[in-house]
């Protein structure tokens, strides 16, 4: 039995390999990696919470994606358009798509794609994005009308969330038909994911024949498996990034992204309920030092406290150096003329979040800010210490209306500042009826000032992410993974 | 004799049950529990009252630590949180993998050991014996995962010989696993044998200076036969022991070395569960581990036992 079971074993990918073996010397394919950070529940449903992202990014289209300077672009959808009061948006779309099962796409699969992202039972993370979506209409094929609970004017914003891809009507598990330029071949994600390239794309043949992801969880193994030649592209560490200083085999980038660290002071906890104590920690630190200190020189965007990411519309760009006589002076006004104590907390979750504490502590020491620092057990830390004290948190990029929403409006879930502001709230409900971008830009903007004055996070600078691939990779310019024009992606030979 | 061996048996399985025991109340000291830690940030009050519902975590630790003590004896690792599929299915497969790493480690590691343990042991403090013996302290000190980078990088990276990242997936048919397993096998024989050696080293001198290797060799006995017959039996007994904690300890070897190469076995899987949160199957893995080392000390104690007489009787 078992020597039967394992001939098969034998027999069966022996065959497979040497067709492929066969095949390659034609083929161009790009090998990747895949770190396995949902531990092989990796989903191809691309709103569940174990999104695949790379895989999915691959296979599925979005209706909208944003151009090079972050502002909406047509992908599915070739025009949009919203009523007066921002509360309903007609999207045509574009004609002779199909997908990879040979189906059409139309109205239909946007209206099942976007209506299923409130299903109760599927408990997406999407919904905090787009759960103001009502229902969505089918006007004719081409036409889809997409209803509104609440006046949103930055909805093609929201749209072009890196998760919200077009699903044929009726999709269910395990997914994996999509509009996008590779189609799956073959999925396991502990193990390797085959994509081919779908010739009937509708923006172009693809440059590549196929695309590959193995499963290497380890960072160092995957590094080294980039340095022996057995993957073409994998994302890069800082520390790494030397070991490739110089090598022409390789190319390496730096491109600007979203995700931050910052501390989370308690606004509601005194003596930080008075907004000058929580200016004067914010403004006594050196924010380029830090940046520099932490992600290198030219890694990253200094930030004045605003979580938007330097390609997004509506990113207020403030000025903010450090300020040590300045955070001294709103002490004393604050009643607080020798100094203040702080006790921050930390967990070693991601590496650099207990380093970030540390270089907070020595840079505001000048001011005569006293920084007790606790680093609590990384188990239980989002329990027991995130939105409870002051702690070092850790965010992705997500757009300027989601992020002000979702981490600073009073009473919001994830608001882990306690952050109350009503000025500040309702900038944001006139920001999201407004239609016209570059008003809507200007309240933006006014939020954001408003946090830097008053806030109670900390956020000293983006930092940018890192890639490093094999020279003979062709059509990936210095940009975030979303940007990538996946179907102008080659490799030379 | 039967005494002894069940003596042994007895103790072993003792061990194997505060094995279960820590296990359990271990992980249940940790603050959070196995659903709070997957679920993580963004868990909602009822993500998270439904998870414990399923987990049985809603009731009180004794009570769920029999039933899954209970369920472990029948065959019933649980389900894997993350994967959300049988632990037994999920852990099938890697222990295979490690199966054949070891096993590999172990046939060419041993061996080669005795041999060059006893190569040493018999010309002690002759340049062969100082290359050995500096090889292998070499080899002992220097931790696992700068061996195997600086294997990968010599064998791979440099010199372009073998491929330096395992890329073949865990289901993959034994006979490739095999071929993949050259660079992480090596780096675990270099240093098993290390430690294999220097004790079959030590081992021989004591037995080539021992009175009766005197008296043969006064009475005439030849070389050859001195250490055939007298030498080499009594110096690799206590070499078996020695062996059954070196394979016990490759246990902890193959965490780092198949993290290091990526080979899809038990120890990277124990490493993806910790940094997965999944507590079940650390939980699984953790008594797997344990209870591969107990069995295989048994197993070499009940080998000395057969071999070694002297052993079977207690002294008082």
């Amino acid at each position: 039995m078992k020597f039967k079971l394992h001939a098969k074993l034998v027999a069966t990918p022996l065959v497979v390999f040497m067709t492929i073996a066969s095949a390659a010397q034609a083929d161009t394919v790009l090998r990747r990696a895949n770190d396995l950070s949902f531990g092989g529940s990796e989903s191809l449903d691309p709103i569940s919470a174990n999104r695949f992202y790379e895989v999915n990014d691959l296979i599925y289209s979005r209706l909208i994606r944003q151009d090079e300077n972050g502002r909406p672009a047509s992908e599915l959808a070739q025009t949009w358009k919203a009523n007066e009061t921002a509360t309903e948006w007609t999207l045509t779309l574009q004609p002779g798509v199909i997908f990879h099962d040979g189906s059409t796409f139309d109205a239909a699969d946007v209206k099942f794609t976007l209506e299923r992202i409130k299903d109760p039972a599927l408990e997406s993370p999407v919904t905090d994005v787009l759960g103001l979506i009502e229902a969505v209409d089918v006007v004719d094929p081409l036409t889809a009308r997409i209803r509104l609970s609440t006046p949103h004017a930055g909805l093609p914003l929201l749209l072009m969330d890196y998760r919200v891809r077009i699903l044929p009507e009726g999709a269910a598990a395990p997914f994996g038909i999509g509009t996008g330029p590779f189609m799956l071949d073959s999925y396991d994600p502990e193990s390797t994911t085959i994509l081919n390239a779908n010739t009937a794309y509708w923006e172009g043949i693809p440059k590549l024949d196929r695309i590959e992801f193995t499963a290497i969880p380890n960072s160092e193994a995957r590094n080294q498996a980039m340095l022996g030649g057995q993957i073409d592209y994998n994302g890069l560490t800082r520390d790494q990034e030397p070991l490739y200083a110089g090598n022409s085999a390789f190319t390496v980038q730096s491109y600007p992204a979203g995700g931050w660290f910052g501390i989370a002071f308690q606004c509601n906890q005194p003596p930080l309920d008075d907004p000058r104590i929580r200016k004067a920690l914010r403004i006594a630190v050196d924010r380029a030092d830090m940046l520099a200190l932490m992600s290198g020189e030219g890694n990253g965007i200094v930030s004045c406290d605003t979580p938007v990411k330097a390609s997004d519309p509506f990113r207020a760009t403030l000025d903010c150096p450090q300020d040590i006589a300045g955070a001294k002076a709103l002490l004393a006004d604050a009643g607080y003329p020798d100094g203040i104590d702080i006790e921050v907390f930390t967990a070693d979750l991601e590496p650099g979040m207990v380093q970030y504490a540390e270089v907070y502590q020595q840079q505001v020491a000048e001011a005569g800010i006293r920084v007790k620092l606790t680093v609590a057990p990384s188990d239980g830390y989002f329990d027991d210490v995130w939105l409870k004290k002051n702690a070092v948190t850790s965010w992705s990029q997500r757009p300027a209306d989601q992020f002000l929403n979702e981490a600073y409006r009073s009473g919001a879930a994830w608001n882990e500042s306690h952050f109350a502001n009503a000025a500040f709230d309702t900038l944001l409900d006139q920001a999201r009826a407004t239609l016209d971008i570059e008003k809507a830009r200007t309240l933006y903007v006014q939020a954001q000032e408003i946090l830097f004055n008053e806030g109670g996070t900390l956020i000293a600078y983006q930092e940018n992410g890192r890639r490093v691939m094999s020279a003979r990779v062709t059509g990936i310019a210095a940009q975030d993974e979303d940007y990538i024009r996946w179907h102008m992606v080659g490799m030379e030979q | 004799m039967a005494t002894v061996l069940l003596e042994r048996i007895g103790l072993a399985l003792i061990t194997m049950i505060i094995i279960v025991v820590v296990v359990f109340f271990a992980l249940e000291l940790m603050p959070g529990d196995a659903c709070s830690v997957n679920l993580g940030r963004g868990a909602s009050d009822s993500m998270l009252a439904a998870c414990q519902k399923r987990l049985g975590l809603d009731q009180p630790a004794v009570w769920r630590f029999a039933a899954w003590a209970g369920d472990f004896l029948t065959g019933d690792l649980g389900i894997s949180m993350q994967r959300d599929r049988p632990i037994a299915e999920v852990v099938g497969w890697r222990l295979r993998n490690t199966l054949i790493l070891a096993g590999l480690t172990a046939a060419i590691g041993i061996p080669l050991a005795l041999g060059l343990g006893v190569l040493a042991g018999l010309n002690p403090d002759g340049p062969l014996d100082m290359t050995i013996s500096g090889i292998a302290i070499f080899a002992m000190t220097v931790p696992e995962f700068i061996s195997g980078t600086l294997m990968i990088l010599l064998f791979s990276v440099i010199l372009g010989w073998a491929a330096g990242v395992v890329t073949i997936g865990y289901k993959a048919p034994a006979l490739d696993l095999l071929k993949a397993s050259v660079l992480p096998a090596a780096t675990l024989i270099f240093i098993l044998a290390a430690h294999i050696l220097r004790m079959v080293r030590a081992s021989v001198i004591e037995v080539m200076q021992s009175d009766f290797v005197q008296m043969a060799r006064l009475k005439g006995v030849p070389h050859r036969r001195i250490i055939l017959h007298h030498v080499l039996p009594n110096a690799l007994l206590p070499a078996i022991s020695i062996i059954g904690l070196t394979m016990a300890w490759l246990l902890g070897g193959v965490v780092i070395v198949e993290s290091v190469f990526n080979f899809p076995g038990l120890g990277r899987l124990a490493v993806d569960a910790v940094a997965d949160q999944d507590l079940p199957l650390v939980q699984a893995i953790a008594l797997l581990f344990g209870f591969i080392y107990v069995l295989t000390n048994l197993g070499a104690d009940l080998l000395a036992l057969t071999l070694n007489p002297r052993l079977r009787t207690r002294r008082k």
